[in-house]
């Protein structure tokens, strides 16, 4: 039996311990960086914790939406919209945490970074794409935002790296898990529109995913070693 | 050619790190020593108050001292990593 087929024909397991596995890894980082959030105060560490934070939500709800996609098809619509809405919202916050500088002042203060009027702007556009793709039954709307949030965020990684990747080496590695990042969100939307979710282009995608996580993992531990 | 700006992670360590080889120290020096205008000061102090980072004491003369407090020691110790985590992370 091949490989290929032995992750075929166990499809939905995989797809449970893939949910678990990126959940895991988020919330470990979320668990690293809130401690020096704690520390700090810091905004950016603010931002970038509540990004994994998300993902880990929609990791979280993916492992629920593979475990009831088979057992209810309501079930797995409502799940896979609160999916999206988590998707989107980490999305937002990764980049956030990237331009925050330029559109907070420095005196400007937040008791939650969860919900204020900046982020809540987050939270309506990303309600908006999840209700969307609900309506139209489709992953659309949700791929074409993070194509372009994850290619905003690229550019200013990258020119970050150009600035102080000598000084700052974990700075190639966060431009290329954002690489990886916009590359699995164009496969996504490709598979959609042309390759009708073929399971090659999905298992690309899916790894292409786990490097994108374990690259911010390995990051956060390296960098904060000490 | 001017020095550059200390950003605000930098002051806040100035400031701990001052009152750590002073143990306790008076509000006038600790205002000299952090090379702050007494405005900037007064933001920066209350804002370590109210982090917990350091604690204001009063004795019985009316004399108020500051002192660090254990989360504003962690602080000073995990300064490094953190500020090595925002410039790593473009944060």
């Amino acid at each position: 039996m091949s490989l290929y087929s032995l992750i075929v024909e166990n499809k939905y397991i995989l797809e449970i311990f893939y949910a678990l596995i990126i959940s895991s890894v988020c919330m470990l980082i979320v668990l690293k960086t809130d401690r020096f959030y704690q520390l700090s105060l810091h905004r950016g560490i603010r931002y970038f914790r509540n990004a994994f934070f998300f993902y880990g939500l929609a990791f979280g709800a993916r492992y629920l939406f593979g475990l009831f996609s088979d057992f209810s098809l309501h079930y797995a619509f409502v799940l896979g919209m609160v999916f999206e809405y988590f998707f989107v919202m980490a999305g937002f916050f990764l980049f956030y945490s990237l331009i925050y500088k330029k559109v907070e002042s420095p005196r400007e203060h937040y008791k939650s970074s969860l919900l204020n009027p900046k982020i809540f702007v987050f939270h309506m556009v990303a309600l908006i794409i999840a209700v969307l793709g609900y309506l139209w039954q489709t992953y659309y709307f949700m791929f074409v935002s993070q194509i372009l949030i994850f290619f905003c965020s690229l550019i200013i990684v990258f020119s970050n790296y150009i600035k102080s990747g000598r000084q700052h080496k974990f700075l190639k590695f966060y431009t290329i898990a954002v690489l990886l990042g916009l590359g699995a969100w164009i496969l996504n939307l490709l598979a959609a529109l042309y390759f009708e979710w073929s399971k090659i282009v999905m298992m690309n995608v899916g790894i292409l995913n786990i490097i994108f996580f374990l690259l911010f993992l390995f990051g956060v531990i390296k960098v904060t070693r000490g | 050619m001017a020095a550059k700006k200390r950003e605000r992670l930098d002051v806040i360590r100035d400031i701990l790190q001052k009152i750590k080889e002073n143990r306790q120290i008076k509000p006038t020096r600790l205002l000299y020593a952090s090379n702050l205008s007494p405005q900037m000061f007064k933001e920066y102090i209350n804002e370590l108050l109210t982090k917990g980072f350091i604690k204001l004491e009063i004795d019985e003369k009316e004399k108020k001292t500051f002192s660090l407090t254990k989360k504003g020691q962690d602080f000073l110790c995990e300064y490094k990593i953190i500020e090595n985590f925002i410039e790593n992370f473009g944060l």
